[in-house]
């Protein structure tokens, strides 16, 4: 749109035609205070904070609903203006309890903050006030109605930005309260965006409600170890006797994609590290029984057991599961560990989705993935499969706003009516199972209709679907794992004839990406290179196995016929996820890395206390590649990283470590890169060391070392070193990975997660199973607008 | 002449210690005096050990809202809060001080708490006598620094009653 000139404060401002003043004033330096205005939400023009005085107009004007105009003259300071805002003030105060000391938006609320600028500190009201008890409306959101100043942005989030409706206002003008959609509770996605959008402390959270103060934590921009999308989540810390303690998780850190977005993992299902069943001493199994014992014993005795079967069966007796959770760093250094140290290609993950098929597919075709970013601006999505409001709330999130801002053209393919259909131009249900025909259909196999029309469609629909997309620019296609193998590429082959297409396959965990990318597979290393091939990891790394390994089916297989004699199974849980039989494992010497005692923890040999996410560096690839780096939060007192673990194992295997992490220089020190919570001005040194690729790494130990030859040698990965370190999300690209390698169908097996639950993390969070929406399940409502 | 100012100056100087020399002492008796202080007296204003107020219920006045620690320059307050319940009410409050700590290693008595203080829940007492041979001691823990129950409501079970009391005689706390 055109620009448009005006003037404020004597400054010249020049915006595009229809900028609100108040963006307009913020362009230039010039903030205009309030509490109901807010980026990407509806006005409301409620709290008259922002009024500003605009020549030839009569009275006082609210810059949040004022569209600028050309030759505007606006003063946004005055003795007027400063006086009206001071009276708003005294008039918001006038029923305010003034609990400060007790409210936990104390210190972090926008109200004291206008009042220390404003200075309404003595209030002319004689009136009593007039008290209401908090109400409790969910196990994470506590409603206290006097502190409530009305600006209605809850309202406007819940409804606008999460599609669900479930706030609302009673009554009219000065008795209008905030109410919740089931008369004295809420019932909703329970994602807490109300309370952190809430500008005072009438929306508290359950999780941290009256534990500290937020100047008194210490706040750790991370990424959230849940879903596969990425979030930024900020973790507020503090001492504990056991170590840092994680006491809150919120949206501080605007900087990450999420932008204002968090969901009910993200912000309350941190407790996991918190749970008094975490393992905090290895065991050993004794006698039959588990018992405590010292990590030296430990790594003596699984280094002593892996090196005896790998010279005596060889390494194709060794089975090794890595994690969807654990860093890029930990996946890469488990395959180099594997095939380097253990000699063996029996390397498998909990697969979610096709990212072989997917790299396979994108091949030379560069910019041909869409990332977390781009869904929120695309002109048009396509999204194949999957239900992201359950199992990709960020995506649904992403793709809700651009239809709602943008006015992008939603295309929903689905076997069942998920809630995205409401906002999609275009919704087509199939059968369920036939996504994978949907993808032949569009690519040009009119056989393939047959099998996608239901009672609600017709050919004639379909075909003019398939025209309407095909006339579509820069369209984004997002799939579940419905669409795999040749599906797969069918899909991609269609997408390639949209000018500007770009893909997203969506897998269900925090790293599941990352994992793939790192090669853990049988038969696969990073970056897709196969592993009977030729490429730079086999030069790197010296002699590898050449044949392709076993899968996690094989390894079962294998264990039943005696052949497997150990595996090492890193933060992974098999037997209870994969529904493998408990006894599967019971010849092999087992060896597992978790923070509990799961489904196969308890049949380990040996079950060593890790690190969570949250208690370590590194990074994270989400499910649309984005790198991003992972600080540590929280720290428990008797944990390692699996790093540090995998490491150790190495060496006590007898193998120089310094082949597995190149480190440099002839000393065995941490100076601080990982010590992240406790953290001060060294650390600041070390990161702007880091940043400029001057860090001395001089830990076996650290991360950093191992990014940097994922950085040199896993294809796409070479990103902006310091843009990563200053934790902005880095778009990683498949265009020149390896050609990848078919793999089974039944290889994969989706998580199956909705918002209330989180794999086998979901079984130790309290905040995931309290909330009553995770005891049942509904079918998505009808439109409620 | 300087030398003869000098004499002067010595000569008024030495005056005013001879005609001290015949009045009666002033200085404090501590500790061989008569009373719970032994002699010792204080100005309403001293600073001394710290008192954690209750108010008129005998409920603790001190809301845990940190400010007191947020404000302290030597950095010797140490809390950590819980919720009220109906079952288990400390505090006239939704939120109390679960631990309360003070490091008189530490603790400059400058005041700040006093001042940063929204419910008036942390006074300077006028407990003086914090000497220790053990430097762990001077960590002092809420109970220590409680003030008594009102008398209607009881039994009082703080360990310092002496310490409360002594540090604070009435005549003191009536003009503080």
């Amino acid at each position: 749109m055109a620009d448009v000139t005006l003037t404020v404060d004597g400054k010249k401002v020049t915006a595009p035609a229809g900028t609100l003043l108040i963006e307009a004033c913020k362009t230039v330096g010039i903030e205009v205070p309030s509490f109901c205005y807010y980026p990407n939400l509806s006005l409301q023009g409620a709290c008259r904070m922002c009024l500003v005085k605009i020549e030839k107009m009569p009275k006082l004007q609210t810059a949040c609903t004022t569209v600028i105009s050309e030759g505007m003259i606006v003063t946004s300071d005055s003795e007027e203006i400063k006086q009206a805002r001071k009276s708003m003030l005294e008039m918001l105060l006038g029923n305010h309890p003034l609990d400060c000391p007790v409210c936990d938006a104390g210190g972090e609320c926008e109200l004291q903050d206008m009042t220390f600028s404003y200075g309404a500190a003595e209030s002319k009201f004689m009136e009593a006030k007039n008290h209401k008890d908090e109400q409790q409306w969910s196990p994470v959101v506590f409603f206290d109605r006097p502190r409530c100043i009305l600006c209605y942005r809850c309202v406007r989030v819940c409804g606008e930005g999460m599609d669900v409706w479930a706030l609302g206002v009673q009554n009219r003008g000065v008795s209008s309260i905030i109410a919740p959609n089931k008369e004295d509770h809420l019932e909703c996605e329970e994602c807490g965006m109300c309370i952190d959008i809430c500008p005072v402390g009438a929306l508290t959270s359950g999780a941290y409600r009256y534990k500290t103060r937020p100047w008194e934590m210490k706040h750790v921009g991370t990424i959230c170890t849940h879903c596969g999308d990425g979030c930024k989540t900020t973790l507020g810390v503090r001492r504990a006797d056991t170590g840092m303690e994680i006491v809150r998780g919120d949206n501080r850190d605007k900087s990450g994609t999420n932008g204002d977005f968090l969901c009910i993992k993200g912000r309350y299902a941190f407790d996991f590290a918190n749970h008094e069943e975490r393992l905090t001493q290895p065991l050993i199994r004794k006698e039959g029984k588990l018992t405590p014992a010292t990590w030296e014993e430990a790594f003596q005795l699984i280094g002593k057991k892996f090196a005896e079967v790998r010279d005596r069966d060889g390494g194709s007796a060794i089975g090794v599961i890595g994690s969807t959770r654990t860093t890029n760093e930990e996946s890469y250094l488990l395959s180099k560990f594997a095939r380097m140290v253990l000699k063996t290609n029996n390397v498998d993950h909990h697969r979610t989705a096709d990212f072989p098929a997917f790299a396979a597919a994108l091949r030379g075709k560069a910019d041909a993935t869409a990332s977390m970013a781009d869904v929120f601006t695309a002109p048009a999505i396509l999204l194949i499969g999957n239900d992201p409001t359950e199992q990709h709330p960020l995506l649904a999130w992403q793709i809700r706003n651009n239809v709602r801002l943008h006015r992008s053209r939603l295309y929903v393919i689905n076997s069942q009516a998920i809630k995205l259909r409401r906002q999609a131009t275009n919704f087509m249900q199939i059968p369920a199972g036939a996504e994978g025909k949907v993808a032949a259909f569009l690519a040009g196999d009119d056989a393939a209709a047959d099998a996608i029309i239901n009672s609600s469609s017709t050919k004639d629909q379909w075909n003019s679907l398939r025209d309407t997309l095909r006339g579509e620019q820069n369209l984004v296609i997002a799939f579940g794992s419905e669409i795999l193998g040749s599906d797969l590429s069918s899909l991609v082959t269609f997408g390639s004839a949209i000018a500007g297409a770009k893909f997203v396959c969506l897998a269900d965990y925090a790293n599941s990406r990352g994992a793939a990318d790192m090669g853990l597979y049988p038969d696969l290393l990073p970056g897709y290179h196969p592993i009977s091939g030729s490429s730079e990891f086999h030069t790197e790394w010296g002699e590898i196995p050449q044949a392709a390994g076993l899968d996690l089916s094989g390894m079962v297989e294998a264990a039943s016929t005696n052949k497997l004699k150990a595996l090492y199974v890193v933060g992974s849980n098999p037997i209870g996820r994969l529904k493998i039989d408990s006894f599967a494992f019971s010849n092999s010497f087992v060896v597992v890395q978790d923070m509990f005692l799961t489904e196969t923890a308890v049949v380990a040999d040996v079950a060593l206390p890790a690190a969570n996410a949250y208690e370590k560096s590194g990074t994270f690839t989400n499910t649309c590649g984005d790198l991003q780096l992972v600080k540590k939060a929280g720290e428990v007192t008797g944990t390692k990283a699996d790093f540090e673990m995998i490491v150790r194992i190495a060496d006590a295997m007898g193998f120089d470590v310094r082949k597995l992490v190149p480190i440099g220089g002839g000393t065995h020190a941490d100076m601080g890169q990982s010590r992240g919570a406790q953290s001060g001005e060294a650390d600041r040194h070390a990161v702007w060391l880091e940043a400029h690729g001057l860090e001395p790494k001089l830990s076996p130990f650290d991360p950093m070392a191992i990014l940097d030859e994922i950085q040199r040698l896993v294809p796409g990965y070479d990103v902006s070193r310091m843009n990563l370190l200053a934790g902005n999300s880095q778009h990683t690209s498949l265009a020149k990975a390896g050609p990848g390698v078919a793999h089974r169908p039944e290889s994969i097996s989706p998580a199956n997660d909705t918002l209330f639950s989180s794999g086998t993390l979901g079984h130790y969070s309290r905040a995931l199973k309290s909330v009553m929406e995770s005891h049942e399940v509904k079918p998505a409502e009808v439109a409620a607008d | 002449m300087p030398v003869l100012k000098n004499i002067a100056a010595i000569a008024k100087g030495m005056s005013i210690t001879f005609m001290e020399m015949f009045q009666p002492t002033t200085v404090e008796n501590y500790p061989d005096g008569k009373g719970p202080l032994r002699g010792a007296r204080f100005e309403a204003r001293f600073r001394g050990a710290h008192v954690l107020q209750r108010d008129e219920n005998g409920l603790e006045k001190c809301v845990a809202c940190f400010l007191c620690a947020a404000n302290c320059p030597s950095n010797c307050i140490y809390i950590e809060a819980a919720d009220n319940t109906a079952e288990h009410r400390v505090s006239g409050a939704e939120r109390y001080a679960k631990v309360y700590n003070i490091d008189y290693n530490r603790c400059i008595f400058c005041g700040y708490c006093v001042e940063a203080c929204p419910t008036d829940a942390i006074t300077h007492g006028h407990g003086f006598e914090l000497a220790t041979f053990n430097a762990s001691n001077l960590v002092y823990r809420k109970e220590q620094m409680l003030a008594s129950r009102p008398a209607h409501m009881g039994a009082n079970v703080v360990f310092n009653q002496a310490d409360v009391d002594g540090g604070a005689p009435k005549e003191m706390v009536a003009g503080s």
